[in-house]
């Protein structure tokens, strides 16, 4: 089976800084594959990096056989129609009501019938649970019904593969679970491949096919959930175990950055 | 020493950053023009933005442009009266108004209202990743947010400063025919005698350039916010915004010369 | 994809084969309104459907609709399969009127 996701010695950085070091990652299709790790780990740069919107330093992405870095912008055009991404606070346009958000790629990039957008854009938010909020400005949502509008607009066109920033992040345990069931039934129906980008194990462990776990920037592991509970690797222990990182304190080099600030 | 250095350093890092900066607003306004020709231009949205910048701005505009008619007939009649010449206040207050007061102080008006209305909320789009969004989307956001906004700016800015010279030119009047009971004929017919076409065509074409600045340069804050990594967030939108406006109208005022001194 | 338009009883069968997607649904929506609107009772035929999108669901939830103005019936026959889930997911199932063969249809 060949991957419809490769990405290989990628190496990022912002401005002078490197937050990414030589990440490698195949991507089957149809699978859930969860990236995890803590904040600054640099998943949220890989995500930017597999959505485009920011070229690698170093390394080799290919999406779907386009390689990201050299892809002329018409197939990148082509390419994001069969992408759907969700991301963290919904990044619904605010002059535009929820309804009319979910339907600007139809609009954009479909020559479809009003009456037949006008059906798919209400099945989408069916499928969400957001019947009937459809003529509300985004502003007049809470942060959980954003997400799943969001997720609604992500899936308008029904993409190959989707991509989820924070499924979780903010939400109640309830709308949460019923978030990752949304994400397998879709699975199951349409056969999506999905990148999920979480900080939350449960939900993690939940959905995922198999789990990256980032730190500092680094691939620690890839493995199925299993293999990932099973590791011996202290620090994913403490990351699956909720411990705080209690690194070994070098008693001269602390005093330094607490006298000089270097 | 260390800390002299650093300031030198800081400066070459500055002076880099703002040519940066310079030249990547010019791509920007390029790509803005660029998708004009792509495909038709939302129209809707194109209205909607006409409504903002030029309906909404219109009654601040008619008391500033009477007021400032009023103020410049006042000045101008006191010193021509002391010639003997305040026939000449009809074509006086016109001209002033046509050629510089009008286009600039309709800028003014228009850099408070909407160039910091505009800079603010392009930057929270940015803020929400609303452009990244757009873009992972497919769909153009110069031609579907920043376009519309110029388009506007640019069929708003001649009819606005077109009503403020006409309405400051009556303030005119109130002040030379009615206040201190000049001839009316003598008023109007002095501007339709002294006015030329030229007059009007610097002044239409100063409205134009200066429409194209004054959202150009705060759409360019908001869009490039996230590469100002010291401000971000909250702090970021507000010190954009600021700034925009200020750079807004030095540079709208440094064109102004440019033209009047070109275009003599 | 492909469409078949065929006979059965006082059915016209409309047979969709492949896959039905963005780029096709307008004429899946085409071939459908037709029949119904010249009062034929439809069967559309999903036994050799591999995939439909839901373009392809909002166009038959429209035809659907149509053919109950037009008082017509019209049913889903022999949904298997990713058609099948997407009925399921969209909750479709509990709006048309599925059948396993078109032999069902009869009585």
């Amino acid at each position: 089976m060949t991957s419809i996701i490769s990405i290989d010695n990628l190496d990022a950085h912002y401005d002078d800084r490197q937050v990414l070091f030589d990440v490698n990652l195949q991507v089957n299709p149809g699978e859930i594959m969860v990236i995890m790790g803590g904040s600054g780990s640099g998943k949220s740069t890989l995500l930017k990096h597999l959505l485009a919107l920011k070229k690698p330093t170093q390394g080799k992405i290919q999406i779907d056989g386009h390689d990201i870095g050299s892809i002329s912008s018409k197939e990148l055009k082509e390419l994001r129609k069969k992408m759907g991404v969700a991301f963290q606070g919904g990044a619904l346009l605010s002059s535009l009501t929820v309804g009319d958000n979910v339907r600007l790629p139809l609009e954009h990039n479909t020559n479809l019938d009003t009456q037949t957008i006008d059906i798919m854009v209400r099945l989408k938010l069916e499928l969400m649970n957001l019947a009937g909020f459809e003529n509300l400005m985004p502003a007049e949502l809470s942060g959980g019904m954003l997400k799943r509008a969001g997720l609604a607009r992500a899936v308008i066109m029904d993409p190959r593969i989707l991509c989820f920033d924070e499924p979780s992040a903010g939400l109640d345990p309830v709308t949460s679970v019923e978030l990752d069931e949304l994400i397998l039934k879709l699975r199951e129906a349409m056969n999506m491949t999905m990148i999920i980008v979480t900080h939350e194990l449960e939900s993690a462990f939940k959905i995922a096919d198999r789990i990256m776990v980032l730190f500092d920037g680094k691939v620690a592991m890839v493995g199925t959930p299993d293999e990932i509970r099973n590791s011996d690797d202290k620090r994913i222990q403490n990351l699956i175990n909720r411990k705080s990182r209690d690194e070994e304190v070098d008693g001269d080099a602390y005093l330094k950055r607490l006298v000089t600030g270097d | 020493m260390q800390s002299i250095m650093n300031g030198v350093s800081n400066i070459g890092g500055y002076t880099r950053n703002v040519i940066s900066f310079i030249g990547m607003s010019f791509v920007f306004l390029l790509n803005i023009f660029k998708s004009l020709f792509s495909r038709i231009p939302p129209i809707r949205e194109i209205v909607r933005q006409i409504q903002f910048i030029g309906v909404k701005s219109l009654p601040v505009l008619l008391v500033s442009s009477l007021f400032t008619g009023m103020a410049v007939a006042l000045n101008l009649y006191n010193a021509l009266i002391r010639f003997g010449s305040a026939d000449l206040l009809g074509p006086s207050v016109a001209v002033g108004l046509i050629r510089e007061l009008g286009p600039v102080m309709t800028a003014l008006m228009i850099i408070a209202r909407v160039s910091s209305a505009t800079c603010a909320e392009i930057g929270i789009m940015r803020n929400e990743q609303q452009f990244d969004a757009l873009d992972c989307m497919a769909v153009n956001s110069y031609r579907y947010v920043m376009l519309p906004r110029l388009m506007a700016a640019l069929i708003s800015l001649p009819i606005l400063t077109a009503v403020f010279d006409m309405v400051g030119i009556a303030g005119g009047y109130i002040v030379g025919v009615v206040i201190h009971g000049e001839s009316a004929g003598t008023y109007i017919q002095g501007i339709f005698d002294t006015v030329t076409f030229n007059d009007v065509l610097i002044g239409q074409i100063k409205s134009l350039v200066f429409a194209v600045l004054i959202i150009w340069i705060p759409m360019a804050y908001g869009y490039f916010l996230h590469l100002n990594r010291k401000a971000a967030g909250a702090a970021g939108v507000s010190h954009a915004t600021t700034k925009a406006v200020v750079i807004s109208a030095i540079s709208m005022l440094v064109m102004n010369f440019i033209i009047s001194s070109l275009m003599l | 994809m492909n469409i078949d338009i065929t006979d059965f009883e006082q059915f016209k069968v409309v047979k969709l084969t492949g896959e039905v997607d963005l780029h096709n649904s307008r004429e899946v929506k085409n071939v459908l309104l037709d029949e119904v609107d010249k009062q034929h009772h439809v069967l559309v035929d999903f036994s050799e459907l591999d995939y439909i999108d839901s373009s392809g669901m909002a166009t038959l939830v429209e035809a659907f609709n149509r053919s109950k103005t037009k008082q017509v019936q019209f049913h889903i026959v022999g949904a298997v399969g990713a058609p099948l889930q997407v009925l399921k997911l969209t909750k479709l199932d509990s709006v048309f009127s599925l059948l396993d063969s078109i032999e069902q249809a009869k009585g």
